[in-house]
């Protein structure tokens, strides 16, 4: 009984979301709206507190442990001072959630992100070497394509926009169009195995 | 030299070159792509008081590159008139969106609640997408400030995506095609994006396919809507940057194979 009720509920869910997709009548745009509008939302909230109760649970750890103290605090910190401020001040336009939005979170950010060219520099010259036949193809491809994103590109030669134009939409198009197909194919066979109950590691594979 | 000096040097020089690129103001203009002259186009034809639904679906992250495009778009939108329904399906993006949508609002003497409004965050983006195919006053009772949303001048008569003419999901990861494939099929609703130059390929399917408009790809698609648009902003502003940066992978791949290849020749000779 504790594993046939929820791969009951799994069923019904499944069957009925899948056949109102295709019915006009009141009922089935009434399911749908409960479903997107307030059982998601709801589901949502709840995944919310685990994160946030997960986040506030490993950080304590690492404080107690002494490790990464300094870190642990600061993003405890964080997380308790965007939502008092929201609170406090209110979060329009002049608010200080606002301002620490703009000035604090924004910047460390774009930061934290802005290191990846440093880092895709250092490997550009230590890891991508014309090692084999297919490695050259993909290393000339690739300053092809970085050329090619250049606004100087059509001033060094005009073939180049043309022939990025033609490697991005043949070539990588086509690889692209394959893994999408795969991850259609392969979303419809898993959630057909949910729905069925033959996939059960929402169930702990009971 | 040790591994760790030679990635000093190297970062060194990415950062003496981008920072020197950036304080040199040189201009670099470039043809506009079939892309982003499309979605220039586009918007030049709506009829003033056209509903767009501007999306804000990214991180603070990628704000130095996102920015530029939304920063343009919306400001073509609010010259030509056309009133702007903005929306965040990422949580970060609700602050970033608010403040961008004032900020060129006043540029333009745009008064919030008649020619533009902003609804805010909606957690679940496949729900919310699906949800606002049927009723948006359901999935956004309130606004960003917490005015009912049916009682907000721009929003009466705006109950869902029969009612705005685009969706545009400015966007740094995929959530565009869950505007896409969730809105574009069952609700027939027109979508555009703006994103990140390294998604551009990601969406070249859906381009190609018909499902969506057209996209406006990283800061370079940024520069050229701002060079259609007349007036250079941050776009412009960061290409030299961008291709100092460019610059530099290239010949850091060619300097790295020709020591590769230097190395394998000694090896050979000495075996």
């Amino acid at each position: 009984m504790p594993t046939r009720l929820p791969l009951l509920i799994c069923l019904v869910s499944g069957v009925v979301m899948f056949l109102q997709y295709f019915s006009r009548h009141p009922v089935a745009k009434l399911i749908y709206q409960t479903v997107t509008n307030d059982w998601w939302q709801v589901i949502f909230a709840f995944t919310l507190i685990v994160g946030v109760a997960s986040f506030i649970k490993i950080t304590l750890r690492k404080i107690s442990q002494k490790k990464d103290k300094t870190y642990s605090l600061i993003a405890l910190g964080g997380l308790i001072l965007m939502p008092v401020l929201a609170l406090i001040g209110g979060t329009n336009i002049e608010s200080p959630f606002q301002w620490a939005f703009e000035n604090l979170l924004a910047p460390m950010q774009a930061t934290v992100f802005s290191l990846l060219a440093f880092f895709v520099a250092s490997a550009s010259f230590r890891g991508f070497r014309a090692r084999s036949i297919p490695a050259a193809i993909l290393l000339g491809t690739a300053l092809l394509v970085l050329i090619g994103r250049l606004p100087i590109a059509e001033h060094i030669s005009e073939s180049i926009p043309d022939l990025t134009f033609w490697i991005k939409n043949y070539p990588s198009m086509a690889a692209r169009r394959a893994i999408l197909i795969g991850i259609g194919l392969g979303s419809m066979t898993t959630a057909l195995r949910v729905i069925l109950g033959i996939e059960r590691t929402y169930l702990s594979g009971k | 030299m040790s591994k760790d000096k030679i990635r000093w040097i190297i970062f060194a020089g990415l950062f003496l070159f981008v920072t020197l690129a950036y304080t040199i103001d040189i201009k670099m203009v470039s043809s506009p792509s079939y892309e982003v002259q499309k979605s220039f186009d586009y918007i030049e034809s709506l009829p003033e008081g056209t509903i767009l639904m501007v999306s804000f679906d990214h991180e603070a992250s990628s704000l130095p590159e996102v920015q530029p495009i939304s920063l343009v778009m919306i400001r073509h939108a609010f010259r030509n008139n056309l009133r702007i329904v903005g929306l965040s399906l990422f949580a970060e993006g609700t602050a970033i969106g608010y403040r961008t949508l004032n900020k060129i609002a006043a540029e333009y003497d745009k008064i919030y609640g008649v020619d533009y409004v902003f609804l805010g965050f909606k957690p679940q983006h496949i729900a919310a997408i699906l949800g606002m195919g049927e009723s948006i006053y359901d999935v956004f009772p309130h606004d960003y400030l917490g005015n009912l949303t049916d009682t907000i001048p721009i929003m009466i008569g705006i109950e869902n995506y029969d009612n705005i003419e685009m969706v545009i999901s400015i966007t740094d990861g995929d959530r565009a095609v869950q505007w896409i494939e969730y809105a574009g099929p069952r609700y027939d609703q027109k979508v555009m994006t703006g994103l990140t130059a390294a998604m551009i390929t990601s969406y070249d399917p859906y381009l190609s396919s018909g499902q969506l408009f057209s996209v406006v790809g990283g800061l370079k698609g940024a520069a050229e809507y701002e060079n259609l648009y007349g007036v250079p902003g941050k776009g412009n502003r960061g290409m030299p940057a961008q291709t100092a940066a460019h610059l530099y992978l290239i010949v850091m791949i060619i300097i790295g194979n020709i020591i590769y290849f230097r190395n394998r020749k000694r090896q050979g000779r000495s075996s």
